[in-house]
């Protein structure tokens, strides 16, 4: 579900990221507030572990493919909702810096559409209700999958209304829709079933550890504060894409407009000789591709030519 | 013998460690510096048109003149992008389909605005990916961390993304080592049942929660405060205002200007 930077637009990347700062700058404070002596290297090991199990892919039955956890129910049953979604917020960060996975645009979206809907949506509205205190594991796996399920479809609907409101696929919203949601129904029921797994070998090993049943466990009067809290930051966002999606044209449009007077602008390309039988835009794809591959070889001999002379150093 | 995706990870996780410590020319520059370029050339280049792939061909400039300016060849860096291809080719893949107006004439063939948004498309992905790689190769991950530090990111975020940065290798080699033990008594069936993945992955988080105990009883033992020392914080200089100064006007340049439109006009016989 990772978005990359290819699919969204400045405006769509912008409201997202200012979003996701503001539930990062709350989760912080939230954090700080935990009693907890070990909640600093439990955060950060608790990180690391997520991504180490979401290398352990489990088999499918019946498909032949295999799955693996994303992590954001389980971070927030062993931390809590905000301390879960601090750390998921971090696992994907460090995806994205270091091994380029999401882009560092979309990290608004990928904030907003995983750790955000697991960590503060579905933990806290779905899966501890369902969960309670019972150490059950039908009860625990019944809520992970319920949890899950409607963490990934919501995300999924992210996806979806980022991609479309960034304008850069042609497809459909209805047929879009009809592509991801589905596909998250089945991948969020596989997630559900393998974090409840772990979940009831946690409970039956070592229950204290599991915040649902010890630490700060919130009552539904918090429950219902961070429902109005999302319904309010779903109205402003939706309100904020509202307004990128609006007919009106763009900043530079706009300016450019004022600046001119003109709300049809000229093309300010010379006709050329070189490719007469071409669409200017043609000719300028070929044109701007030349001189990339001439920059790219002058570069690249000029990056051979210091190597050189840096081993000739090192032999002297 | 096949390599398994934690090998992959633990493998490129050191490669990334050790091409982070290089000497190259734009090793010296502020974390900030280059923070804020690399964002004002994404933004710059998020922001073209989604037909306009001539202008976006241009911004080919920023990490073809970065990469060897950090000491790593161009072609690897647009290899290690090709890596985020089959999600923008799946994303992108429908315009063809879904947009067949005729974009512009190629002797008699006419290419649809679908095939150019989707080529638009992939260059982004690409363009976006090489930014970041050469983002990370210059500055390092700490050097990164202690940047956005300065830029006013949340210390319990930024301590977080250290900690979880120093213990992934760690935990990836404690993965490997239980991995390795299980298929070494596994019979050759390399797959995990339902059955065995909860209990493999609650023994793997059993082993976290110890080692979390430990690292808390250590750390507390040293007076920490809350905070991580990330390395020494570097002072901006002229050099890092020169770097912005250079690279501005430039992807400005690319973004605003008909650079397309002034070569043609400028080679035109």
């Amino acid at each position: 579900m990772h978005m990359a930077d290819a699919l969204v637009s400045p405006a769509v990347a912008a409201v997202t990221g200012a979003a996701a700062v503001a539930l990062i700058a709350v989760a912080a404070t939230k954090v700080k507030k935990i009693r907890r002596d070990d909640i600093v290297p439990l955060m950060g090991v608790m990180g690391a572990f997520v991504f180490a199990a979401q290398m352990i892919n489990f088999t499918i039955p019946g498909t032949g493919s295999s799955g693996h956890v994303i992590g954001g129910v389980l971070l927030s049953a062993v931390l809590g909702p905000w301390a879960g979604f601090l750390t998921l917020c971090s696992v994907l960060i460090i995806q994205c810096l270091v091994f380029a996975d999401g882009g560092l645009l979309a990290l608004g979206c990928n904030i907003l559409n995983m750790a955000a809907t697991s960590c503060l949506l579905a933990y806290p509205l779905i899966f501890r209700p369902i969960a309670r205190h019972s150490f059950k594991p039908g009860r625990l796996i019944g809520a992970a999958v319920a949890a899950s399920v409607v963490a990934l479809e919501v995300g999924a609907l992210g996806v979806t209304a980022e991609t479309e409101l960034s304008g850069i696929t042609a497809l459909p919203t209805s047929t879009f829709l009809a592509f991801m949601l589905p596909i998250h129904l089945v991948i969020g029921a596989i997630e559900g079933v393998a974090t409840g797994a772990v979940l009831c070998f946690i409970a039956k090993y070592r229950p204290e550890t599991l915040c649902v049943y010890s630490h700060s466990a919130t009552t539904g009067k918090s429950s219902r504060k961070m429902m109005v809290a999302f319904i309010i930051a779903a109205a402003v966002l939706a309100g904020a894409f509202t307004w990128i999606a609006s007919a009106y044209p763009d900043g530079l449009e706009w300016s450019v407009e004022k600046a001119s007077g003109l709300t049809d602008l000229p093309s300010m390309v010379a006709p050329t000789a070189v490719m007469p039988d071409y669409n200017s835009t043609f000719a300028g794809i070929i044109g701007a591709t030349i001189v990339m591959i001439m920059l790219w070889a002058i570069t690249t001999l000029l990056f051979h030519r210091t190597r050189a002379t840096q081993h000739k150093t090192v032999k002297k | 013998m096949k390599v398994s995706r934690l090998e992959q990870a633990i493998v490129a996780l050191n490669a990334r460690q050790m091409a982070s410590d290089n000497d190259s020319h734009i090793a010296g520059i502020d974390p900030r510096a280059l923070l804020v370029v690399t964002l004002i050339y994404m933004i710059a280049m998020l922001s073209v048109p989604v037909h306009s792939v001539g202008m976006l061909i241009w911004f080919a400039v920023y990490p073809i003149v970065t990469a060897p300016l950090a000491h790593v060849a161009y072609e690897r860096v647009f290899r290690d992008s090709l890596y985020v291809l089959p999600l923008v080719v799946v994303i992108g893949i429908f315009n063809p389909i879904y947009d067949r107006a005729t974009a512009f004439m190629v002797g008699d063939v006419a290419v649809s605005r679908g095939w150019v948004s989707f080529v638009s498309v992939v260059i982004r992905g690409l363009l976006s990916v090489q930014a970041v790689l050469l983002l990370i190769r210059v500055c390092g991950f700490n050097r990164m961390c202690e940047a956005m530090r300065r830029l006013g990111v949340p210390r319990v975020l930024v301590t977080q993304l250290l900690m979880v940065y120093r213990y992934l290798t760690v935990l990836l080699q404690e993965t490997l080592t239980m991995h390795r033990a299980r298929t070494a008594r596994a019979w050759g069936k390399t797959s995990y049942g339902p059955s065995m993945w909860g209990p493999f992955v609650g023994q793997l988080m059993l082993r976290t929660f110890e080692r979390a105990r430990c690292i808390g009883m250590a750390m507390r033992a040293r007076g920490f405060d809350g905070s991580l020392l990330v390395s020494r914080p570097s002072r901006w200089a002229t050099a890092d205002t020169v770097y912005c100064m250079v690279w501005i006007p430039v992807i400005a340049a690319m973004r605003f200007a008909d650079l397309s439109g002034i070569m043609l006009h400028l080679f035109r016989v």
